[in-house]
């Protein structure tokens, strides 16, 4: 269906809850719902947009404000609309998971965390646990036919241990849980990441005699949790078709071999391997149906995640990547599930493969480039010299061009890990997962 | 925007809450309305009208507490709110640390009150001609030009009561420069100003040398080689070191003790060519701290000397220092004596950083990162822009190897910063 005008109306609520506890003190214990109504509205080939929030006001007033916001552009010349493509959808898409943890249970959780921190490991210099979900409900309505309620939710965990090294300098490491729908839905209990405490204070006392990054070129494997930072930051943004009419360099390469012929990455909609991801959207919040976009098959740059205007202005389908974070916002091009596909190696072996590199294990935050030049923050890494590991590093950076990265690409684990506690920043923050194995590459590294 | 009183608003929720059996309480309403004139592709493309209102609540039982924010003021919401809010305050650990503001009593009403469509328009078309006109092969992908007037009535049960409304105009370019199939790294900046007729768009933010340095940056290398080497920070790399500063002497790290300044008040921790204040009274700036409290001018560094550490309420209490009430924003960092060039050519080997684009600095102030939209200095000299280039080093070691800070600032209203040559970075 394509029309060159085109309205839609959203009724979006957002519920939050965080809590940040520093050394057993809750620093933040924050709730917070946000609802609102908006209207946005393509008329001769320019956009208005308009909300609001409190009770009472008609959506046709929201609409016809927007209405006048497109028409009030036209101050700018006549314009020459675009047949904006993309079927409809109707339909309802809600989570229901677990009974939700009331906040005392929440509050009594951090504590006990805490608690048992301070027990079991007396030379820790400070804690810090957060705990929070997020909760999206959009009923979007389109002059295409769309009708849509949908909800993402998300809840997430973080844990930080902090140390002191042998100069007295603070060394923290961290580990993060996240899974879909509230605190309820995700499994923070003590007994569940007791192990997971242990293995993080292992690595924080190896990172208290942790040594300097050689910078430079390195053979790295990244591990699962890295994988996905990597399909987002590296390939994801450039991969976005309004970065793409903006001049990212993959607009002239689909088609052509941008990774090795080990890497398929996709964005997917809703589902991966028969079950439902952790941001499903089977719709987006123009009411396109969602499918995957399926960016690199085999080393092979496949196409772009699109809106209804850029995938007019690109002359492709609508791939329903259109999404807005909070009431007031308008629908940008955005990731939903972007993960690099798992191949048939073994993590071990992968390590045991490489004579002098790095095993980089966790990391903070990423950067992309409309170059695909990237970078990572790695907040946890080990040395790797003849195929066994070595001494922990410092926190370093990972960087590089993704095309040439993914092209380095030489063996790619067989399993798969997924994590949604993060936002994806461009104008708007955005709720996203990311997932993937883990992979062998060459890529540059900040140190000495 | 709606007559809505938020002054009403705002001492209704009190009582309410004050019925409740709350022992203290903060509330503050707030309204905010937006126009905002989008760019997108190097066209005019959105005109985008927003109202939003919240109120946020802060409530203490029994030296326990929570907070809660809602948009809708109706009666039964806010009635629901203020029960779930005093359960979530019963459920918190007992904490003496925690309190509210008091007495604390202002009125601001700063910058445009109202917006203005055509002007917004004008400053879009003098920015897309400027574009067309002198950097041709920018793209501007994103780009806006706004008005905001964000209003809000905050009070407390202990008799603060502050006043505010507060208009500014911002502005943001986002985009990338393209020549066939060569593109240059994504480049930004904006900012805020109380009049945005004051000057071409262009001269706002730094746009006009964002969009031209950046057309420079399409075609790039390697720096080659590791080294220790030189950078001239710009104001927005400079703003990464201001944040880690932040940082340190905020709340998270002083109350958890991995401060590295807890107890260097008074002590030189960088360079004596630095010197930090406040200006809280700066374009898109209210005077007020998150916590309700009057935000007086305060001076964080003077000659390198750390003036003072700034705890809010809680921070304070928690941890025996004394209370220092910062703003959302604002801040400067005093101009110094060389121009930009003299810092360029001060530099044998090392390079002039637009954007460091960089994981989180480690506890101890450890970091690496990528330059972006940045040039090699090569005996003085800006030579080719810059890709795959890392520097290393550390924040605390960085604010001490500061040799130079330029006359010129750019200001962003939330920023007043020099241009900054720091020695002792590992290039990779």
């Amino acid at each position: 269906m394509n029309t060159a005008s085109y309205r839609e109306t959203r009724r979006h609520e957002l519920r939050k809850s965080r809590m940040l506890m520093v050394d057993g003190n809750l620093v933040s214990n924050a709730r917070t719902v946000e609802g609102g109504v908006s209207a946005r509205v393509y008329e001769a080939g320019y956009w208005g947009f308009a909300s609001t929030q409190g009770e009472g006001v008609p959506v046709e007033q929201i609409v016809d404000k927007a209405s006048r916001n497109a028409r009030d552009m036209a101050r700018f010349g006549e314009r020459t609309a675009l047949a904006l493509p993309g079927d409809s959808y109707r339909g309802e898409h809600v989570f229901r998971g677990r009974a939700p943890l009331s906040p005392k249970e929440a509050v009594e959780r951090l504590a006990q965390l805490h608690a048992w921190c301070v027990q079991r490991y007396p030379g820790l210099k400070s804690t810090r646990f957060i705990a929070g979900d997020e909760h999206h409900t959009k009923r979007v309505s389109t002059s295409h036919g769309s009708e849509v309620l949908s909800s993402i939710q998300r809840a997430l965990c973080y844990v930080t241990l902090i140390a002191e090294d042998e100069r007295g300098a603070p060394v923290e490491v961290s580990e993060t849980l996240s899974s879909k729908g509230h605190l309820g839905d995700l499994d923070w209990s003590l007994e569940a990441l007791a192990p997971q405490i242990d293995s993080l204070h292992e690595h924080l006392q190896a990172k208290r005699h942790a040594v300097a990054a050689r910078g430079g070129l390195h053979t790295v494997v990244m591990a699962a949790e890295l994988a996905g930072m990597l399909a987002h930051e590296a390939m994801g943004h450039p991969c976005e078709a309004d970065l793409v009419l903006g001049g990212a360099v993959t607009g002239d390469l689909v088609g052509q071999r941008v990774a090795s012929e080990l890497v398929t990455m996709v964005d997917i909609a809703h589902t991966y391997d028969g079950r439902e991801v952790m941001i499903p959207v089977y719709a987006d919040d123009e009411g396109t149906p969602a499918r995957d976009a399926v960016l690199i098959r085999d080393g092979i740059l496949t196409e772009f995640m699109s809106s209804r205007e850029t995938a007019a202005r690109l002359g492709v389908g609508a791939t329903g990547s259109a999404r807005a974070y909070n009431p007031h916002d308008e629908p940008l091009v955005r990731m939903r599930n972007t993960a690099i596909l798992p191949g048939r190696d073994k993590l071990q072996d992968m390590i045991a493969g490489v004579d002098e590199g790095y095993l980089l294990m966790k990391t903070v935050n990423g950067q992309a480039d409309s170059t695909t030049e990237f970078m990572f923050g790695i907040s946890l890494a080990y040395e790797i010299r003849g195929g066994k590991l070595g001494h922990a590093i410092r926190d370093t950076t990972i960087s590089g061009s993704a095309i040439k990265v993914l092209q380095s690409v030489d063996a790619v684990s067989d399993d798969m890990h997924w994590s949604c506690s993060g936002y994806c920043g461009k104008k708007q923050p955005m709720v996203v997962s990311m997932g993937g194995p883990a992979l062998r590459a060459r890529a540059h590294l900040g140190g000495e | 925007m709606s007559d809505l009183n938020l002054q009403e608003v705002a001492q209704h929720a009190l009582s309410l809450m004050r019925v409740q059996g709350f022992d203290a309480a903060q509330v503050v309403a707030s309204r905010v309305a937006q126009e905002e004139l989008n760019i997108a592709h190097n066209e005019p493309s959105l005109l985008r009208s927003t109202e939003s209102q919240r109120l946020s609540l802060v409530g203490l039982v029994d030296a326990r507490k929570a907070s809660t924010e809602l948009t809708d003021f109706g009666a039964a919401p806010l009635r629901d709110a203020i029960a779930a809010l005093f359960t979530d305050a019963r459920s918190a650990p007992q904490d003496e640390a925690n309190a509210v503001s008091g007495g604390q009593q202002a009125r601001i009403v700063q910058g445009p009150q109202a917006s203005d469509p055509a002007l917004l328009a004008d400053k879009v078309r003098e920015l897309l001609a400027f574009r067309q006109r002198e950097t041709p092969r920018m793209m501007i992908d994103e780009g806006f030009a706004s008005h905001t007037l964000a209003r809000s009535h905050t009070v407390t049960s202990s008799g603060t009561e502050l006043s505010c409304s507060l208009g500014f105009h911002s502005m943001s370019v986002f985009g990338t420069a393209r020549d066939g199939k060569a593109s240059s790294s994504f480049n930004y900046t904006g900012g805020a100003c109380n009049d945005l007729a004051e000057r071409a768009s262009s001269e706002w933010f730094g746009i006009a040398d964002m969009l031209r340095d950046t057309e420079q940056q399409i075609h790039t290398r390697p720096v080659g080689g590791k080294f220790v080497g030189e950078v001239v920070l710009t104001p927005m790399a400079v703003s990464d070191l201001l944040s880690w500063l932040q940082g340190q002497i905020g709340d998270v790290q002083l109350i958890a003790g991995s401060s590295l300044y807890r107890d260097r008040v008074g002590q030189a921790i960088a360079s004596p060519l630095l010197s930090l204040r406040s200006r809280f009274d700066a374009p898109g700036v209210a005077a007020l701290s998150a916590d309700a409290f009057v935000a007086p001018p305060v001076e964080v560094l003077r000659e390198g000397v750390l003036m003072t550490l700034t705890p809010s309420l809680y921070g304070s209490r928690k941890t025996g220092l004394r209370h220092v009430p910062t703003a959302a924003d604002g801040w400067e960092i005093a101009a110094g004596e060389a121009s930009r060039a003299q810092l360029v050519s001060a530099v044998a080997r090392g390079a002039l950083v637009g954007r460091l684009s960089m994981g989180m600095p480690a506890s101890n102030g450890d970091f690496s990162g990528v330059i972006k939209n940045s040039f090699v200095i090569d005996g003085g000299v800006v030579g080719p822009a810059l890709s795959e280039t890392m520097i290393s080093g550390n924040m605390a070691q960085m604010l001490r190897d500061v040799v130079g800070v330029s006359r010129e600032r750019l200001d962003t209203g939330a920023l007043l910063l020099p241009w900054l040559r720091v020695s002792g970075l590992h290039f990779s």
